[in-house]
């Protein structure tokens, strides 16, 4: 988003400027072609100027002989205003062309001064001044022919020069009413546009965190682009993330609830069965009882030590223990949790033998605080259950190591038994279930318990070559903090 | 707004002011509210006399805080009688039209100017064209002559001494035509054009001209030359006030060693002015007097 602003503010500033620029670029040509237009109508006053000079001089000359004439005084100053003003068209620049007929004019000027100098000041019979005055309007008429001819020449270039310069500013004035109109539109356009795109991702952040507040964990936001996508991310972690915390304290609450009731029922139930199996206990030794009888008394008695099992396992699900810490070496527990396991009395000789362990314990292996007796009973609960899926042998793998960066204690527990089923490979910690015919569904739960307890996690895995990983992280804490 | 106006104005008054009581004693020539009219004589095209002439005036003018007005005459005689017509306080004068002045209305000459190639003198030629075939007096009976001016030593008054010694006693019947000219260019250039077949000039216009139009020394030729007389020189009314006459002298001797003063002698043509008094013009009187010519009386006035 932040590049888009750039992006958009950047062409933003580059259109206004672009347009400022073709508007200060065409005011500025407008200008100029209205200057050059000013000064070659300068040009054009100055040479009808000189015109208006010569035929004034030319006029002095006619009245020469009459008694109109202008005192020679009069007649050397319109002559030395036709020159200067001559003179004045050398002072603009012109090309080779028009410089060489501007010589060619200073030249018939002072050839037509000559020729009044000698007039006004030749002494001869009639017939030599007739012909002097004679030569010199000759002269004049042909000077002001040359220039009326320039002014002509000069009048229409100047007249397709002031279309073509008219022209030119009528279409930069189309140009600037376009830009003035289409402008405003535009800017209005582009910044609706930039704006909706930036509002309707917030209104989507926005619905979401509605949704979120009537309690629609669920919501995911999708669709967003650049930050809000981030955004978006990051709300939908947060979600994710309150979910499972609400699933937490769910789960928390129902243990609570579950402890006491278990508490209630163990009291209530244990008490009875107690009895009921004493009493069975006493009906089975006496001599009255028939061999069928007891045989239905035993089995009754076993089922009551399963209830009483299944209360306990319950109680301890429910209302786990404090966790005793100690400075423990894993690596101690767990190598005396795998030799202890492998002559567990629940197992057969046979399959005992048919497995084989694999140890890789890290002799780095920081101490850690930890309750010995809690983690012994975990690695027990899981090498009994990696042991139990392979009765016909197998491969169990132990290791240990530890993870500087994170600073934790990875343990490993493999099998190349059956594995877990995919389906259920997410259910397996939740308390209750099971995929053994007489298991109690509390076995893995109590260890993920115990081992959150501990601060650490627990997470499961099959293996791609057969059977399954128990991955245990635990936090390396110091000696005297709480957990 | 109003006080800052108030307060320009007491500063453009006692700016005035103080110029206006400006000491005497200092260099700086105070402005007398005197203007002087200086003729000039049609030495050249009329319309370029005052061109030609304005950086001298102008620098006089400033040096000594007279105003010059400059005065062009389309007739050399003009001068006479502009001097009591028209109120001309000096002129540049030809060496004739002095000599003429000073006889008919006392003028004194001050300052004339020395050229850069060192000469202060001209002189008169008559000259024809090559081709025309005239080399003697003889040969020249029956053409067209032209003159300058009635008033001009070069243009006027060495031909007739030139007649006068060659036994031409009336020219008027032993040429087919004559006139004036008016300037020594044109009687130049006339007989260049074919316009006239004998020609009289002061040598300085013919030379200046031969410079810039070859045709003149390679189509002409010149038949005689002439004693030396001063060249135009500054002459001024006998009843003008002396101070302004001594100013006017001192100015133009001194513009040389002025670089403002060099800048207009150089604009001019000239090198320096330099003193003249009425002997200078010693050959010009022995012409007068050859020809019997009495000043005083003399009828400029061309025919």
């Amino acid at each position: 988003m932040k590049k888009k602003i750039i992006i958009g503010l950047s062409i933003f500033s580059l259109i206004f400027l672009l347009a400022g620029i073709y508007i200060i670029t065409t005011i500025e040509t407008a200008t100029a072609k209205l200057d050059n237009l000013i000064t070659l109508h300068q040009v054009e006053i100055l040479r009808e100027h000189l015109l208006i000079n010569i035929k004034r001089v030319q006029s002095d000359l006619n009245l020469k002989s009459t008694r109109f004439a202008r005192s020679i005084d009069t007649v050397i100053l319109n002559v030395r205003n036709m020159e200067k003003m001559a003179d004045k068209c050398f002072e603009c620049h012109h090309s080779e062309d028009v410089l060489e007929r501007l010589s060619e004019l200073r030249n018939d000027i002072d050839k037509y001064k000559d020729a009044l100098s000698r007039v006004f000041t030749i002494r001869a019979n009639t017939g030599r001044l007739k012909a002097e005055e004679d030569s010199a309007f000759r002269t004049g008429e042909n000077l002001i022919t040359k220039v009326n001819n320039m002014i002509s020449i000069a009048s229409s270039k100047l007249e397709k020069k002031t279309q073509s310069a008219l022209g030119n500013i009528a279409d930069t004035k189309t140009v600037l009413y376009i830009l003035l109109a289409i402008g405003p539109p535009l800017a209005a356009g582009i910044a609706f546009i930039f704006m909706r795109g930036f509002t309707r991702q917030v209104n989507v952040l926005l619905e979401a965190t509605r949704s979120l507040k009537e309690g629609n964990l669920d919501y995911r936001i999708e669709g967003l682009k650049d930050e809000f996508e981030e955004v978006a991310a990051s709300f939908n972690n947060m979600a994710a993330s309150l979910k499972e915390q609400m699933y937490k304290m769910q789960r928390t609450e129902q243990m609570v609830v579950l402890g006491e009731l278990a508490a209630g029922l163990a009291h209530e139930i244990k008490n009875p069965l107690t009895g009921i199996k004493l009493s069975m206990e006493v009906l089975s030794e006496k001599t009255f009882t028939s061999e069928e009888d007891r045989e239905f008394i035993l089995k009754i008695i076993d089922e009551i030590k399963r209830i009483d099992s299944l209360i306990k396992s319950l109680l301890k699900f429910a209302r786990p223990p404090k966790p005793n810490l100690a400075v423990s070496d894993l690596n101690e527990i767990l190598n005396d949790t795998v030799t202890f396991s492998l002559k567990h009395p629940s197992l057969s000789s046979k399959t005992s033998t048919s497995i084989n362990v694999l140890k890789h314990f890290d002799k780095s292996l920081p101490e850690l605080m930890a309750d010995p007796m809690q983690l012994q009973q975990v690695f027990l609960n899981l090498l009994l259950n990696a042991i139990d899926t392979m009765q016909d042998g197998g491969t169990l793998f132990v290791k240990t190591s530890y993870d500087a960066g994170e600073n934790t204690v990875q343990i490993e527990i493999s099998d190349t038994g059956k594995g877990i089923d995919e389906n259920a490979i997410d259910k397996i910690f939740q308390p209750f279930f099971t995929t053994k015919p007489k298991g109690t569904g509390l076995g893995l739960a109590i260890t993920k318990r115990l081992i959150e307890q501990h601060g650490g996690a627990i997470s499961a895995e099959n293996n791609p070559g057969g059977g399954a990983t128990f991955k245990i992280s635990l936090p390396v804490k110091k000696e005297g903090k709480n957990l | 707004m109003v006080k800052v106006f108030i307060l320009i104005c007491v500063i453009i008054i006692s700016g005035c002011s103080k110029q206006e009581t400006t000491s005497p004693d200092e260099t700086t020539p105070s402005t007398i509210d005197t203007t002087l009219v200086i003729g000039l004589i049609p030495e050249r095209n009329i319309f370029n006399q005052i061109e030609r002439y304005e950086p001298i005036t102008g620098y006089v003018a400033e040096k000594t805080g007279v105003n010059i007005k400059l005065k062009v005459l389309t007739r050399y005689g003009n001068i006479i009688d502009n001097f009591v017509s028209a109120g001309l306080d000096g002129a540049f004068f030809g060496s004739f039209t002095y000599t003429l002045a000073h006889a008919k209305l006392g003028v004194e000459v001050l300052a004339r100017p020395q050229y850069i190639d060192g000469t202060s003198t001209y002189h008169g030629l008559i000259f024809v064209r090559r081709d025309s075939g005239i080399k003697t007096v003889k040969e020249m009976k029956g053409k067209i002559f032209a003159f300058v001016d009635k008033a001009t030593t070069a243009g006027y008054l060495v031909p007739l001494f030139y007649f006068k010694e060659h036994g031409i006693d009336n020219y008027r019947t032993y040429f087919k035509e004559t006139y004036f000219t008016g300037t020594h260019q044109d009687a130049i250039y006339d007989v260049l054009n074919k316009k006239a077949d004998i020609g009289a000039a002061k040598n300085t216009v013919y030379r200046r001209l031969a410079d810039v139009d070859k045709r003149i020394t390679k189509e002409l030729v010149i038949l005689e030359e002439f004693l030396d007389v001063p060249e135009n020189g500054l002459a001024v009314r006998k009843d003008l006030d002396v101070s302004i006459k001594n100013n006017l002298k001192e100015a133009l001797l001194n513009m040389h060693n002025d670089p403002a003063g060099k800048s207009a002698l150089r604009d001019f043509g000239a090198e320096k002015f330099i003193e003249t008094t009425d002997n200078d013009y010693a050959n010009v009187y022995k012409y007068t007097k050859e020809i019997n010519l009495d000043l005083a009386t003399y009828d400029y006035i061309n025919e």
